[in-house]
């Protein structure tokens, strides 16, 4: 089969291999490239120029930039490595099998049914939407607008390209591998510092690899090529390419993302192969970042064929695409000739070169009268001609005079260089404004920065190669190594001529002159802004959206600045600039989650015996561990299990597995002491063997936990915390320890995963402990209720503590964690003939609902104290102080309006968890005064119960309310919180 | 980034590692006998400095200590460490 055609491609040239042809799609149309293309090259190498439709006006737009800096050009991406909605086909490298369709445009990029939108453009100003569309609101509209602006679909099926994350440290951090970069790294490369250069192209050498400058007797290109290979050699020299630096941040730490590409081949298709985002730290820091382009402003100068200068000087030497065959060139600056020479070099024919500047270097003009190239000066242009694409330019003295049309398919431009601070800028630093270069320029440097070349303020190359050399030598310095012995390399360079700033066109219609390409900003929209009174830049850019695009203004920024500066009569510098934030460019939310994603997100904690949960049928949920829900092996559904558990647990037998219930080892002689500060109950009286319940709260009175308290000895103590918080309520313990009680003789030590646990609940549960032989008496008057005993079972350490969260007899015994499945095992065979089932969490907490004890951060919120669950008698019998217990003096805590904890009893249908309790049983809309806190059917009762928070609760015992839930009423009786066995003679027994 | 050396296990520890703990000596009155104001002022306020900022930090990644820190709440900057029953250099002056 014929290879596709390249039209547009140089016969010879660039950086491409013409000897590795790589086919693609572009919007299902075969293409071909070669190795080293972008799809932007190749796209334009294949004759497209026309690569997207406007954000507002649907205008066709063509590649204005080569890269980052475009606001044009953006696509979707399906590589063999995964699938990209919105990229700038600049920044992505061809590979073979490549699909790339244009992501704006409908119902297709040439016939896009909104560049109606155009005719109506004088009506779409600025803030268009934010008033017009306000009327009965927005969200009405939204979708439909949504529809016909934006880029890219998601595609939710498609695979992302794999992303890793690697820390690093270095001594010097160059940012920008073009000659500043190059430069800077070469003379530190011997000094034994540890480097890293990084830079976002594929190869080192910036604008070096398109300059017809000369460094050392060699070519630019050349001479970047040899200095790369030797750097690659350098033993502390690190250069990653294909890497932008996307965040500075304080104490020199930087955010990195680097790509991984493969050309691929027609079997094993390529693309970005990977990811990697970097976190480093540096000691010194090299800004060598560069300068962008900045277009000029004039009616029509967004149409498909003009592009920038750089762009054009790029597409030729990188790629070998010219991206016209007849190119003219509109400058205010001397780079723009050198876009002419390249294109003449190349056999485009330039029919003009414009140049703002009545005078331009003398060299240059010689040089283009030599290849019959008229150059018009003190000139402008004011207007483009053609549809989809350029065919032609008007071009008129300053200040007006006879017109003149010259006919091309191109039109570079150059506007000057904007130093890219963006960095500096990260770090709280402002740009300030430099006359001389028409530019903001990084103001007060971060600490340990350089900036050199262009980023520091455009300069020439040989300026640029001195200042990076005087970088590497105060580094040296400052680093106390001797610095190698290097001098700047000559260069071969003609001195230049001044910018002459030139913002905006003088004639022509304001609303055709586009500032942001990409959100369609044009002269128009910014006159309506400082007219509104916008005249802040800040206000400018939200009013206008300029500089908001995913280009983030890379190319519209300044010259709006300059514009509204003109428009208020203020300087630049009084102006100012927009603040630059972090990322430098877009990085996707993938690359910064990087592996936390997916299971490993949280990783899952698992407790000791969940195989045999696994194999027992239990549905899990994520309580911060995996922990059974209920059991398949119990029911048929959920509700049904549910049932059937919790009737074991009321007739026979349940095992409950509590493991990730906290487990806190608090010793020393000043043990019984120090807790008694954290709990509100007195734990100095409780004596060895024995549990005490209790709460904790913080200093604010506020509960903060509750738990039980086990007095092993005078000397040890067990705190058992809600399983939620138990690594909280250690490291408060621990915090308190250290800061404010230091004296005290204590350890704390937090064994929640050493144990695992597991609790016998029901009328059998005495007999299952029993049939587990350990070697203490666990007879009713042995082993009362809330009492303790340490021992064996067949010679392995237990701890058995007989407590009740069931309301039934219930023992809870933990093992080592690696017996716990061995536990586990005993228990299951104990109780079989017993009649028992495996109890999970929902029917575990519904049997601690129907006894009516709370549940912490469910049945209290951020303002419950132990006053309002009906600790009042608890908190007045202690006399010594805990954390909290001032606070429960304030009047606040002492309110009688407070919400306490009560319970309900449904007199009709079901309560549910979050029901608003009506006050004075009116009907809604009107004053609630608190709400259900934890709802289920009681089938014991037979009816629905809940607890609830309820104002002056405890004093309204009988009262009948009214709770409304979407919707529905529910009357219900207040009540105390208990409904079961209020005497507590089941636990007891 | 903000990075600290842990004054105890003198190891050189990330934002990431470590715990902050808010002002640095807010002195617990003695609650039998702080009135309301006193004791509602240790709960609640706190200075709040654009400058030098005293605080508390836990090498909670690694050695587990609480510790004190003087940093410039604008530029993150570090100026001094000090173990947790250390006074801070201003404070030795008076």
């Amino acid at each position: 089969m014929a290879a596709p055609s390249n039209p547009y491609r140089v016969g010879e040239g660039g950086l491409i291999d013409r000897t590795r042809p790589l086919a693609f799609h572009f919007n299902g149309q075969r293409m071909q490239g070669y190795a080293g293309d972008t799809v932007a090259s190749a796209l334009i190498a294949n004759g497209v120029s026309l690569i997207a439709r406007s954000f507002k006006y649907h205008r066709p737009r063509g590649f204005l930039g080569s890269g980052l800096e475009d606001p044009n050009a953006m696509v979707e991406i399906r590589d063999g490595y995964g699938f990209d909605a919105a990229v700038r086909a600049g920044q992505v490298r061809l590979a073979a099998g490549m699909q790339v369709r244009s992501v704006s445009g409908w119902p297709s990029l040439n016939f896009d049914i909104g560049a109606l939108a155009g005719y109506a453009a004088k009506f779409i100003k600025a803030g268009f939407y934010y008033k017009t569309f306000m009327w009965p609101n927005w969200h009405l509209y939204e979708p439909l607008i949504r529809r016909t602006t934006g880029f890219g679909r998601v595609d939710a099926n498609a695979r992302p390209h794999p992303r890793r994350q690697h820390h690093a440290t270095c001594d010097v951090l160059i940012i920008g591998g073009g000659a500043a970069g190059i430069a800077t790294a070469s003379a530190l490369g011997g000094s034994g510092l540890r480097v890293i250069l990084a830079d976002d192209q594929p190869q080192l050498g910036g604008s070096l690899l398109w300059s017809d400058i000369e460094i050392g007797g060699t070519s630019a290109a050349a001479w970047a090529g040899d200095r790369q290979a030797a750097l690659d050699g350098a033993a502390a020299v690190q250069v990653l390419t294909d890497t932008v630096v996307t965040g500075a941040y304080e104490g020199n730490m930087f955010t990195l993302l680097q790509s991984f590409h493969t050309d691929g081949s027609p079997e094993a298709p390529g693309g970005i192969a990977s990811e990697c985002l970097w976190k480093l730290r540096a000691g010194s820091v090299v800004l060598a970042t560069g300068s962008v382009e900045r277009p000029l402003v004039f009616a029509g100068n967004d149409r498909p064929g003009v592009m920038l200068a750089s762009a054009v000087r790029k597409y030729l030497a990188v790629h070998g695409v010219a991206p016209a065959r007849e190119l003219a060139v509109f400058t205010n600056n001397d780079a723009g000739y050198a876009a002419a020479f390249a294109a003449l070099k190349a056999g485009v024919r330039v029919p003009a070169v414009i140049d703002v500047r009545d005078a331009p270097p003398k060299e240059f003009m010689q040089r283009l009268a030599a290849a019959s190239v008229r150059c018009i000066t003190g000139a402008e242009v004011i207007g483009t001609s053609g549809g989809r694409q350029l065919d032609g330019i008007t071009v008129v003295p300053l200040g007006g005079g006879a017109r003149q049309h010259i006919r091309c398919d191109g039109l570079a431009l150059s506007g000057g260089a904007t130093p890219l601070v963006h960095l500096t800028a990260h770090r709280g630093s402002k740009p300030v404004y430099k006359a001389d270069v028409a530019a903001f320029v990084s103001g007060d440097l971060p600490e340990d920065w350089h900036a050199v070349g262009d980023a520091c303020s455009p300069c020439s190359l040989s300026e640029a190669l001195t200042q990076a050399h005087d970088a590497a030598r105060a580094i040296c310095r400052r680093e106390g190594v001797a610095a190698p012995e290097f001098s700047p390399p000559d260069v071969a360079q003609t001195p230049g001529l001044p910018i002459q700033a030139h913002w905006r066109a003088g004639t022509g219609n304001p609303s055709d002159m586009f500032v942001d390409f990409q959100n369609d900003v044009t002269v128009q929209d910014i006159e309506l802004a400082v007219l509104e009174g916008y005249v802040s830049v800040e206000h400018l850019k939200r009013y206008t959206t300029l500089g908001m695009g995913t280009d983030q203004g890379r190319t519209s920024n300044i010259n709006g600045l300059a514009i509204l500066a003109a428009l208020t009569g203020r300087d630049m510098s009084e102006v100012g600039t927009t603040t630059f934030r972090p990322p430098y460019t877009a990085v996707r939310l993938g690359a910064i989650a990087g592996d936390r994603q997916g299971p490993l997100f949280r990783p899952e904690r698992l407790i000791p015996a969940h195989a045999l949960h696994v194999r027992a049928g239990a549905v899990f949920e994520d309580f911060g561990w995996q922990r059974p829900d209920w059991y398949r092996s119990n029911g048929a559904d959920r509700e049904a299990a549910v049932r059937a558990e919790m009737a074991a647990v009321r007739s026979t037998l349940g095992i409950f597995d509590g493991s990730p219930l906290g487990k806190i080892e608090i010793s020393g002689p000043d043990a019984a002491a120090f807790l008694d500060r954290f709990y509100v109950s007195n734990l100095r009286t409780l004596k060895p063997g024995r549990i005490r319940y209790s709460v904790m709260t913080g200093e604010d009175g506020v509960i903060f936990d509750d738990g039980v308290v086990t007095c092993v000895d005078e000397t040890l103590y067990l705190a058992g915390p809600t399983s939620a918080h138990a690594d909280e309520v250690a490291n408060r313990l621990e915090r308190w320890r250290q800061t404010e009680w230091p004296e005290l003789r204590v350890g704390i030590a937090s064994v929640t995963s050493n144990w695992a646990s597991f609790a016998v609940a029901g009328p059998r549960a005495r007999t299952t402990l029993a049939a587990l032989q350990p070697d203490f008496d666990v007879s009713n008057a042995a082993f009362p209720h809330m009492s303790y005993r340490a021992g064996r079972i067949d010679g392995i350490p237990v701890r058995v503590s007989r407590i009740s969260f069931t309301g039934e007899l219930q023992y809870e015994i933990n093992v080592p964690a690696r017996y716990g499945q061995g536990l586990m095992r005993r228990l299951m065979d104990i109780s079989e003939p017993a009649c028992g089932r495996l109890i999970g969490m929902e029917a575990w907490l519904r049997l601690r609902l129907e006894k009516g004890y709370l549940h912490v951060g469910s049945d209290t919120n951020g303002r419950t104290t132990p006053l309002d669950i009906g600790m009042a008698r608890v908190v007045a019998g202690k006399h010594a102080d805990f954390i909290g217990k001032r606070s429960l003096a304030l009047a606040y805590a002492q309110s009688a309006d407070r919400e306490q904890l009560v319970g309900l009893r449904a007199e009709s249908g079901q309560l549910r968890v979050g029901g608003r309790v009506l006050a004075d049983g009116a009907m809604p809309p009107c004053r609630t005064e608190g709400y259900v806190t934890s709802a289920c059917h009681s089938p014991t009762l037979g009816i629905s119960i809940g607890l609830a928070l309820i104002e002056r609760g405890h004093s309204r015992l009988g009262e009948r309310v009214r709770i409304f839930d979407s919707g529905t009423i529910v009357d219900a009786e207040i009540c105390p919180p208990v409904f079961y066995d209020p005497e507590n003679e089941r636990l007891q027994a | 980034m903000i990075v600290i050396r842990c004054p105890y296990c003198n190891e050189l520890r990330h934002e990431e590692e470590l715990e902050y703990g808010g002002e640095a000596d807010v002195v617990r009155p003695d609650p039998g006998s702080a009135d309301d104001i006193d004791w509602t002022d240790y709960l609640y306020m706190r200075t709040n400095t654009k400058g030098v900022h005293f605080e508390q930090w836990c090498c909670r990644a690694g050695c587990g200590q609480w510790f004190k820190v003087a940093r410039h709440t604008v530029s993150h900057e570090i100026t001094e460490v000090i173990p947790y029953d250390k006074k801070f250099a201003h404070q030795d002056r008076h």
